[in-house]
């Protein structure tokens, strides 16, 4: 038994045996994953935890078809019966239309997060610390779960074009579930507050102080929610927060852009997109006032990241340029299909899974408005800050969005009124369509896990926006 | 390589290096195969492959500081060191409120059939063969494109408790999805496969593809679905996601943490009184059949509802010392973050009992009916009370004075406690599923409900 300790040392063995086997590619990729959680109910601990997850993911492809092989212990004999297995039925795939993915790439880099204080070296007491903090702040509900889980993350890709791509990657996972009783009921809410870089993101991200905010929000849901009618018996103005906003950007938009999808390549799981009727550089999915881009160099949003995983520098995209479809997230296979270049958008969630068109931070880019502007110009309205229940169909078309903290607004003002669970249920066009101003700020309220493909990758994204104004809408559902 | 002798030397070292240093440990140790192929647009995309070596140890270090780790590790040093930084880990961890203790009794374990495929090495070479014959199924029923995925695997792992019990298991799994289209997006189908022996599931797996172009074919022509309260027919692939969620929520850590519906309502008429739900690791062929859980609990059918009656919940060691009453061995290393697991009750299959009806009988009657084949994207706005909402996708129709529609762009939007009160009939179809929506193995029929609340986009 050989076994290696230098990850380098087998990737390149990877690489040369991949290519003697006759593969006219190799990636080889080394993941390295070294992660703690902390759970905690009603704030006393239910357990804790220490793992790391490593090894290697080579991708081949074989007479224009593609291969996966990944193992997880950095030994040779392994490395060889994985990556000829996956030759081998590469080989038998016999694709009609063989995989192209076009010009070659031969990038050499490092990158990595800022980090000022590295995860690594923040102990458990201040982990625990953190928490008994972060729990201080959701007493008084009747329930409530944190899961705190600082991740660090490298990685090293290396294919037979020339590729050398080195990474480094920070997050502190955060996640929790609420409940709140009172007189109108219970609501729930599901919170990702993922922060990504060193522990000072703990501060910065005001992680502390969100969490309270959202504690007595979802108590005075809670207790003072109401349907009004009025706001059933026709069409009504609805402004969501940067948190919906976030979420409408990266469902309506973001998903229906990626040209996996697009293709059909997603068919049977995430499904397809109603994009792929249209023309892109022309075809008009929303207003003039809607534009929505997607850019992973975002510094310490949780989709960060600077070169992707096929080792293509990844830039920023604009989906939807002033209300027209104007550019799919691609990777190098798809860059091919549509007559385009990667634009960096090849992802994968460890080295067991294949890199595939993922997104990253999605957001509708700013407007010109401040927020008094977009209220005080509606008669009757939902201002709807964030959401819980929510889901689309698998072509991205049909969406619905159900509001937690929602507030009337009347008259061109803001109320303290608070609105239960009002809906908005959609298509994707009638939705954008719909909008008639975007706010000036650019906040990313919606950290999320993204899932995908088969088996499920969840890759963590941010979503975000301004505020955002949508005209006459027919409301799905109140109280 | 490490083989499977090596793999339990180095189990028992973690055990006997562990058990000088703390209370207690359970350590499990698997090796693992996998292979998926996944093909769309009737072509095959992809084909993969994983070699998978797991080490997981569950550490009590005194009284209830426990905790979890897991890690890839093929030499003695590295599991001395992994035992070595958990203990580490744990000493400064707090009492977990969520341990009460595990399996201290050596007890014997029943052999479960079916679970194992003796050929399944020679499956690897023929799958892209199968994978092609199912497209063409498809093609030959009318489809125009084909999309899906093939997953298989096999896995032999050995389980030693400081407390006594030790186990051994060999299994092996596949499913199959497969989703037939027309040229347009909006008319497609599906068909499924799962099970535990591939080699004997072949002509099943055709099978899959042919209904997944028979469906999509039937689509053809689908109008806009008109909101209302309809009767609806779930088949056995929607029933496993939406209608199982009840069973699969009768779970003490679910109830604990706000995700179950059920954490007063024991011994209430909860369905209708011919229907019955077990929890049933015994099943021959279940992909969750299994003979002891990870405390070494030999594991047992629990009937979770008896005549629409809530009677009983899934239980460790833990939850049953909390709850007063006996382990039904369904401990099970439940990840809740990266790197982190937890000793917590889950179930292995969940079973329901078979109706007395065609699929035809159901669709029968006067009110209007709707017939969901497939559906994807649940999502909750209330897990204790069960207000959620579902998209179906694929074929659906609306079956009104006999007459059969194909319909589309709607969604179930309703309370799932109230759905499964009002279940009024089931098929004689029972089927295993299991796939990308169901994670738990779920043997259903299909489900008629009455008076089920359907959504659609207002613009």
């Amino acid at each position: 038994m050989v076994v290696l300790r230098d990850a380098s040392d087998l990737l390149e063995y990877c690489l040369d045996l991949g290519r003697s086997l006759g593969a006219s590619y190799v990636e080889a990729r080394f993941e390295h994953k070294a992660s703690r959680g902390l759970v905690y109910r009603n704030g006393e601990p239910v357990s804790g935890g220490m793992s790391p997850l490593a090894g290697i993911g080579v991708r081949l492809l074989v007479d224009g078809n593609f291969g996966f092989a990944a193992f997880d212990r950095l030994e040779r004999d392994l490395a060889e019966e994985a990556v000829t297995a996956a030759y081998r039925m590469a080989k038998n795939s016999r694709r009609p239309r063989p995989i192209d993915l076009g010009e070659p790439v031969a990038n050499k880099a490092k990158w990595t997060v800022d980090v000022r204080q590295s995860l690594a070296g923040v102990d458990i007491e201040t982990l625990m610390q953190t928490a008994d903090e972060m729990n201080q702040q959701m007493q008084g509900l009747a329930q409530y779960t944190l899961m705190l889980n600082p991740t660090v993350a490298d990685k090293h890709i290396m294919t037979t074009e020339g590729t050398d791509i080195q990474g480094h990657l920070e997050h502190i996972f955060m996640f929790v579930l609420l409940t709140a009783k009172g007189k109108t009921g219970s609501e729930q809410r599901f919170l990702d507050i993922t922060q990504c870089g060193g522990w000072e993101r703990i501060k910065e991200g005001r992680v502390i102080e969100k969490l309270h905010e959202e504690t007595v929000q979802l108590q005075r849901a809670a207790s003072e929610a109401k349907a009004v009618k009025e706001l059933m018996d026709g069409p009504v103005d609805v402004i969501v927060g940067p948190e919906v906003a976030g979420i409408i950007a990266h469902e309506n938009v973001g998903h229906p852009s990626e040209g996996d999808r697009i293709m059909g390549r997603e068919g049977a799981q995430a499904g397809e997109s109603f994009w792929r009727d249209l023309k892109i550089g022309e075809s008009r999915v929303g207003s003039e006032a809607v534009t929505v881009c997607e850019d992973p160099t975002i510094p310490n949003t949780g989709g960060f990241y600077l070169y992707d995983d096929e080792g293509v520098k990844t830039r920023k995209r604009t989906l939807i340029k002033q209300g027209i479809a104007n550019e799919p997230l691609l990777n190098r296979e798809f860059g091919v299909v549509f007559g385009r270049q990667s634009n960096g958008a090849a992802r994968s969630s460890a080295y067991n899974r294949e890199p595939i068109i993922r997104m990253a931070n999605t957001y509708f880019e700013p407007g010109e408005y401040s927020l008094e502007e977009l209220f005080e110009d509606v008669r009757l309205g939902v201002f709807m800050k964030n959401f819980q229940e929510w889901n689309i169909d698998d072509r991205r078309y049909q969406s619905k969005y159900t509001g937690c903290e929602s507030y009337l607004i009347k008259n061109g003002e803001l109320t303290d009124t608070l609105i239960r669970r009002p809906v908005l249920e959609t298509t994707s066009v009638g939705l954008l369509s719909s909008v008639d101003a975007v706010s000036k700020e650019l906040r990313f309220d919606f950290p999320g896990t993204c899932g995908k493909s088969d088996p499920m990758q969840g890759v963590p994204v941010y979503a975000g926006g301004g505020h955002v104004r949508f005209r006459d809408i027919r409301l799905g559902g109140v109280g | 390589m490490v083989d499977y002798q090596e793999l339990k030397s180095l189990v028992d070292l973690a055990v006997d290096y562990a058990s000088e240093k703390v209370e207690g440990i359970i350590a499990k140790g698997t090796i693992r195969r996998g292979s998926q192929i996944r093909f769309s647009q009737s072509q095959i995309d992809i084909a993969k492959r994983w070699e998978e070596l797991n080490l997981e140890m569950f550490i009590i270090y005194k009284g209830a500081k426990a905790g979890f780790t897991e890690r890839s590790t093929t030499s003695p040093e590295d599991v001395r060191s992994a035992v070595d930084e958990t203990i580490s880990f744990l000493r400064v961890l707090p009492e977990s409120m969520f341990f009460a203790g595990v399996e201290d009794r050596t007890l014997q374990y029943r052999k479960i059939e079916g679970r194992y495929d003796s050929k399944i090495d020679e499956f690897t070479d023929r799958a892209p063969e199968i994978v092609n014959a199912s497209i063409q199924a498809a093609l030959d029923e009318g489809a125009r494109r084909v999309a899906g995925a093939l997953k298989f695997s096999k896995e032999m792992a050995y389980l030693r408790s400081s407390y006594g019990p030790t186990g051994e298991t060999k299994e092996t799994s596949f499913d199959l999805n497969v989703r037939a289209f027309q040229e347009e997006l909006d008319y497609s189908g599906q068909g499924l496969s799962c099970g535990t022996e591939p080699t004997k599931s072949e002509g099943e797996m055709i099978d899959a593809g042919a209904r997944a172009g028979r469906l999509s074919k039937q689509a053809v022509g689908a109008v806009q679905g008109e909101p209302g309260v309809y009767d609806v027919v779930l088949s056995p692939t929607v029933a496993a996601n939406v209608i199982a969620h009840i069973p699969a929520t009768a779970n003490p850590f679910m109830v604990l943490i706000g995700l179950s519906a059920l954490g007063d309502r024991m011994g209430e008429q909860i369905g209708p009184e011919w229907l019955s739900v077990w929890d049933d690791p015994t099943l021959p062929g279940g992909v969750g059949s299994r003979a002891f859980d990870f405390e070494g609990t030999p594991s047992q059918r629990v009937t979770i509802v008896e005549d629409g009656v809530l009677k009983a919940f899934v239980h460790n060691t833990t939850t049953a010392r909390m709850y007063e009453t006996e382990s039904t061995g369904s401990s099970v290393p439940m990840q809740l973050i990266q790197g982190m697991k937890m000793l917590l009750p889950d179930n292995s299959n969940i079973v329901f009992s078979n109706g007395d009806h065609s699929l035809d009988e159901l669709l029968e009657g006067s009110r209007p009916t709707i017939y969901v084949t497939c559906n994807w994207y649940t999502r909750f706005q209330n897990y204790q009370t069960g207000e959620f909402s579902t998209i179906p996708r694929d074929a659906m129709f609306l079956v009104r004075n006999g007459e059969m529609t194909p319909i589309k762009n709607i969604r179930i939007s309703d309370n799932v406690m109230r759905m499964f009160s009002n279940i009024d009939a089931m098929g004689n179809d029972r089927t295993q599923v299991w796939w990308w929506e169901v994670q738990t193995p779920t043997f259903v029929p299909s489900i008629r409900v009455r008076n089920c609340r359907i959504t659609a986009a207002t613009q």
